[in-house]
């Protein structure tokens, strides 16, 4: 299964790491600027690597296995397929932009900053490459320390209760994940991801394992009930913060259910779909509703990924192609949207002072070529034909009718919400009387280079994202075939369980974690 | 032949990527030219379409969007005669308005903004009339929607005008809802997004499912078209430049609903009882504008509310099934609209920037050449026997008279209504603002406009005037235009009406037209100070309707937002949370009392603990 080849992603997760030493011996906030933005260009290089990436087959590619903790059967176990890549890249590409967009905005503790936003990047890469439970909860857990920091030292005024209130959210959800990592050990024998896949649970196993799990990922997504760490975290985290909490992190919650929830519980995940799918709808119209209210811009795109990233769980847990396939280029589409949304918002409050929409009235006069990007971004956030976001929408909706026809009547909606909350501060910010007259500028050099490429991607997704679904296409339908075979068997099985259950109720959730030997 | 169609499509794109890139460093004349020269070759390429290809249809593609497994979108053509005509209609209209701006634009400084978005504008309705597949139609749905979004806030300056643009966005976009739900439907059950492979499997429909697509593409179709209940964003959308609502809001992009439905008018025919809603919807909507533009004293909201009649008109021809009839007046309502308008544009233009008929007057003086145009304009409107407007408008009505069903009586009898009102309001407009009267404009009070302005008006004169001819009901070249587009599914050529109903229906709509014009010269015509009305609240207001939508969607929509975010998400969701952590304080308060440091307190503690334990213990073995 492996062959020799060069350690790509163990490298990419440990050059941000290795990239930290320099800053030592720096002194200037300049230098370390510009060796942050080098280094984070530096770190794409191998990135092109990926690009052997073999497509046509849903098997893990580049994967890299070296014993651990033998004793315990731990391993240090990395690879990625078709849907991790792009979780990858996603996060390559967001690194240098977060560099770019903190250039100015970050004024203190310039060193420390930049050294956390390294090894967030680096956990980050670590989360979508481990394929070794264990690993992957150590990742999982690393990145909340530097966005903690993140938060908590370089945020607006209201950071503390925000950053406390994320980390003390997070760590409460994905507290159980480690006791179902465990489980898992103990009755698949693996910590091996691929290992377990191939495995099958007891369906009560299955549906304890997929609470658990789903609760941790649910928080980080968020889906509704769950977010409301979010508002907090989006709106007082640096700029940098936000785009990499909603561009990359919100992603680890999807990513979970695709990679542990859907192929290790798979019964489960079924059993409890329309759960989800409620909670999805919900997040989607609920979301749409709240970003209508606000008066902060970042509290406007805050609950508008609310909304964004309900579709994408939408359309994981359709369990169709169309679904799952939409809701992956959405996680990729929404990284880029929605992090250009925050950076433009960052870009304005080094101009205005201020997230607040009353003090950015009127500016389409002053700064049109600024407007015009903002507007562009705004019209891919809500899934103007020809952008990116169009492709995944349309395909998580093709999915949503294929599989009920009421589900697709529910999240359509969505759509609408979605153009009425971007344009109001649209509206409002481009058009109309300036608050104030004076010292606008229009964009500069820094800002073309980081919201241009955005842009390209923005179009190249939304006309053709056909390499994209080349790709990301194997893997899901291995997945999406793993589920159906297992859908015809499980009909049966499912009613003789719930009959079981019935008879016998108490104390058959502990043969769970013990019996079948 | 694919060469010719492409080009006919990308040449407007064209203008739009050079003047969008390069606009702001050419020089003004250059930018006018690329952006006409553009349309013009479009023209030229769709003229030459239709002599070359004629009614056949054809379809390619042009290139795959994107596929993920049995889903495959893909830009496509598909070229009928209905499309051909269309093609024609929306590239010379088009061409006509391109060049009208030039000079009514000639002082604005943002040129460049304005053609762009026109130029990219007509490749967007250029999309919808020849797309093949429903998703490529989205996009140029979605495209005109967001150039008559930019267009309508074009002077942007001006909140008022900003949030009409909003407001016509997303209430069109509200409509796209049903385009949305329609499209995924026709995916979910035929497994493919292209008309040319849809249309002809609709009879397999069951008339349930038939209605409820017809009822979803219905809505979609109000929403474009401002058909009732969908109807408050075309008045405001009229704050746009007025070559702008020529263009957008009175030629094309309005049509495009209707446009919709005769491109799945095989679907719609499935389902009477749908076809019965839309003809109650087109019926209603052209009573209900005509009502409201009688008490307008804005020429542009005039028009507006006209428009909105005549596209009640043709989405009652769709209703009645009669989808030539449909057509033909979209194409003479195109012309003589457009007219109207630009003529409009003319006057406002020479009387710096006013809209109030009430404050014209004596422009048949100072304006000769616009008062000619405009008369012909009113006369084809109020559909003056022999003129454009008036064997269109009298197919309609007849077929809606001879479609069976005594419903389709009472929307013949509305539709008749109508026409009496279009002629009373148009002329009312006409002999308001331009006669010559002796409070009228002073010739120091009209500015010179540029004679390029009605010079160019004078094709569309024509056009307007000679339209009929298209589908003359007798001699010379009878009906042509049936004819040409009886290869397009569901198109009915002759009707089936006897002589004496043909005669009757003509004098009795030609009587009705001229009994509205009569009618209007005796209440404005005759030379004298016109005083100022008190407008009728209730029609001037098109009968409350915006104020209903304010206070039934508006508002609960404002304040369901709030009250979400203040009362739940803040109160309930986050306070819950917030005191799950103040719980957690107040407990390691009480456990703090344990800890006091002391060692007796630690031994007493222990002490209590092992009692306990033992007792339980003790109780525990002497019970089993």
């Amino acid at each position: 299964m492996i062959e020799p080849h060069f350690p790509i992603l163990t490298c990419l997760i440990l050059l941000p790491l290795l990239g930290c030493v320099p800053f030592w011996f720096m002194k200037t906030s300049r230098a370390i600027r510009w060796w942050a933005f080098v280094l984070s260009l530096a770190e794409m290089m191998p990135g092109l690597y990926l690009l052997r990436f073999e497509m046509g087959t849903a098997d893990f590619q580049f994967v890299e296995s070296v014993p651990w903790v033998t004793d315990w059967g731990l391993q240090y176990l990395l690879g990625v397929d078709g849907i991790s890549l792009f979780m990858v890249a996603l996060t390559l590409l967001i690194f240098p932009f977060c560099v770019i967009c903190s250039w100015t905005s970050i004024k203190g503790r310039v060193k420390e900053f930049h050294v956390s936003l390294f090894i967030l990047v680096s956990a980050l890469i670590g989360v979508f490459s481990a394929l070794d439970l264990v690993l992957f909860y150590l990742f999982w857990e690393a990145v909340l320390i530097p966005t903690y920091l993140l938060i908590a030292l370089w945020g607006g005024n209201g950071r503390d209760q925000a950053a406390l209130k994320f980390i003390l959210y997070t760590l409460a959800g994905s507290a159980l994940l480690l006791v179902a990592i465990i489980a898992f050990r103990v009755e698949g024998g693996s910590y091996a991801i691929p290992t377990l896949m191939s495995r099958s649970f007891s369906f009560r196993f299955q549906q304890w394992m997929f609470v658990i799990m789903a609760l941790a990922f649910a928080v980080k997504v968020p889906l509704f009930p769950f977010h409301s760490w979010m508002p907090g975290a989006y709106g007082e985290a640096p700029v940098a913060g936000s785009i990499i909490l909603s561009a990359v992190m919100a992603k680890m919650g999807a990513y979970g259910f695709l990679r542990l929830g859907l192929p290790l519980t798979p019964d489960a995940a079924q059993y409890f779909a329309p759960l989800l799918i409620a909670m999805s709808i919900c997040s989607i119209l609920y979301g749409g509703l709240l970003a209508f209210a606000q008066s902060d811009l970042k509290k406007i795109i805050a609950y508008s990924s609310l909304g964004h990233m309900g579709f994408v769980v939408l359309g994981i847990f359709l369990f169709n192609l169309n679904g799952v396939q939409g809701a992956l280029i959405q996680m990729f589409n929404h990284g880029i949207t929605t992090g250009s949304l925050f950076a433009v918002a960052g870009f304005l409050y080094s101009r205005s002072g201020s997230h607040n929409l009353s003090r950015t009235l009127g500016l389409g006069k002053f700064v049109p070529v600024f407007m015009g990007f903002w507007g562009f971004f705004v019209f891919a956030g809500f899934a103007f034909p020809g952008t990116n976001n169009f492709v995944g929408e349309f395909l998580i909706l093709a999915g949503a009718f294929e599989r009920n026809l009421w589900i697709g009547a529910l999240a359509v909606p969505g759509a609408l919400l979605a153009a009425a909350y971007m344009l109001r501060p649209t509206q409002k910010m481009a058009w109309g009387e300036p608050a104030t007259a004076t010292g606008w500028r229009d964009m500069i050099p820094r800002e073309w280079v980081s919201l241009v490429p955005m842009a390209l991607l923005v179009l190249y997704l939304g006309l053709a994202p056909t390499l994209f679904l080349k790709v990301i296409n194997p893997s899901l339908k291995h997945m999406i075939g793993a589920l159906e075979s297992r859908g015809a068997m499980t009909l049966m099985v499912d009613k003789n369980i719930l009959r079981t259950s019935n008879n016998r109720v108490p104390f058959d959730g502990n043969a769970g974690g013990g019996g079948h030997p | 032949m694919k060469t010719l169609l492409l080009l006919l499509i990308l040449f407007p794109l064209g203008g739009a990527a050079i003047n969008g890139v390069l606009g702001r460093h050419l020089p003004r004349r250059v930018v006018e030219i690329i952006a006409c020269t553009a349309l013009l070759c479009s023209l030229s390429m769709a003229a030459t379409a239709i002599i070359k290809i004629g009614g056949e249809s054809f379809n390619f593609v042009l290139f795959e969007w994107f596929r993920a497994g049995d889903l495959s979108v893909s830009m496509s053509i598909h070229f009928d005669a209905l499309a051909a005509i269309m093609a024609l209609m929306v590239t010379f209209v088009a061409s006509i308005i391109h060049l009208y701006s030039v000079a009514f634009m000639r002082d604005d400084p943002d040129f460049v903004r304005y053609f762009c978005y026109l130029n990219l504008f007509t490749f967007s309705m250029l999309v919808i009339a020849l797309a093949d597949s429903l998703i490529f139609v989205y996009l140029g749905w979605e495209g005109v929607g967001f150039c008559s979004y930019a267009l309508i806030g074009f002077w942007y300056g001006d909140p008022v005008k900003a949030t009409a643009g909003k407001k016509a966005f997303i209430m069109t976009r509200l409509g796209d809802i049903g385009f949305g739900v329609a499209v995924a439907l026709l995916f979910t059950w035929f497994g493919t997004f292209s008309i040319t492979h849809i249309n002809p499997q609709a009879a397999t429909l069951s008339a349930g499912s038939a209605t409820l697509l017809t009822l979803l593409i219905l809505f979609a179709a109000m929403g474009k078209s401002a058909q009732l209940p969908l109807t408050t964003w075309l008045p405001d959308a009229m704050a746009g430049p007025t070559p702008v609502s020529a263009l957008i809001h009175a030629a094309t992009m309005v049509t495009a609903g209707v446009y919709l439905l005769m491109r799945l008018f095989p679907v719609i025919q499935q389902s009477p009882q749908g076809m019965l809603v839309i003809a109650c919807v087109g019926a209603v909507t052209a009573f209900y504008a005509s009502l409201a533009a009688l008490a307008q004293r804005d020429i542009k909201r005039v028009l507006a509310y006209s428009t909105m009649s005549q596209v009640g008109y043709m989405i009652l021809a769709v209703g009645a099934g009669d989808i030539v009839g449909g057509m033909f007046h979209l194409l003479s309502h195109a012309f003589f609209k457009a007219l109207l308008f630009l003529g409009a544009g003319c006057v406002i233009q020479a009387l710096s920037d006013e809209h109030d008929i009430f404050k014209m007057g004596n422009l048949h003086k100072y304006l000769p050449g616009v008062f000619w145009l405009m008369l012909v304009g009113a006369l084809c409107l109020s559909a003056f026997p022999t003129l454009g407007g008036y064997f269109s408008k009298d197919r309609i009505l007849l077929s809606t008279f001879i479609h069976p069903g005594a419903s389709y009586k009472l929307f013949w009898a509305l539709g008749m209504s109508a026409a009496f009102l279009t002629a009373l309001y148009t002329f009312r407009m006409f002999f308001i603002a331009f006669p010559n009267r002796p409070d009228g404009r002073r010739s120091s009070e009209v500015k010179p406009i540029p004679r390029f302005m009605t010079l160019i008006l004078i094709p569309l004169a024509l056009f307007a005037l000679a339209d009929g001819l298209l589908n003359l009901p007798f001699g010379m070249g009878k009906r042509w235009l049936g004819h040409f587009l009886a290869s397009v599914p569901g198109a009915v050529v002759d009707m089936n009406a006897t002589t004496g109903m043909f005669l009757g229906m003509a004098i009795l709509s030609a009587s009705l037209s001229l009994l509205g014009i009569i009618l209007a010269w005796f209440l404005y015509g005759r030379p004298k100070t016109v005083k100022e009305p008190n407008p009728h609240p209730v029609l001037s207001s098109a009968f409350y309707l915006d104020a209903a939508y304010r206070l039934l969607v508006v508002r609960p929509y404002q304040w369901a937002a709030t009250l979400l975010w203040k009362k739940i998400d803040e109160k309930q969701l986050d306070q819950n949370l917030e005191s799950f952590g103040v719980s957690f304080n107040a407990a390691s308060v009480v456990m703090r009392l344990w800890t006091t440091g002391r060692l007796s307190t630690y031994l007493k503690a222990f002490l209590v603990g092992l009692v306990g334990f033992l007792a339980l213990f003790v109780g525990r073995v002497t019970l089993w």
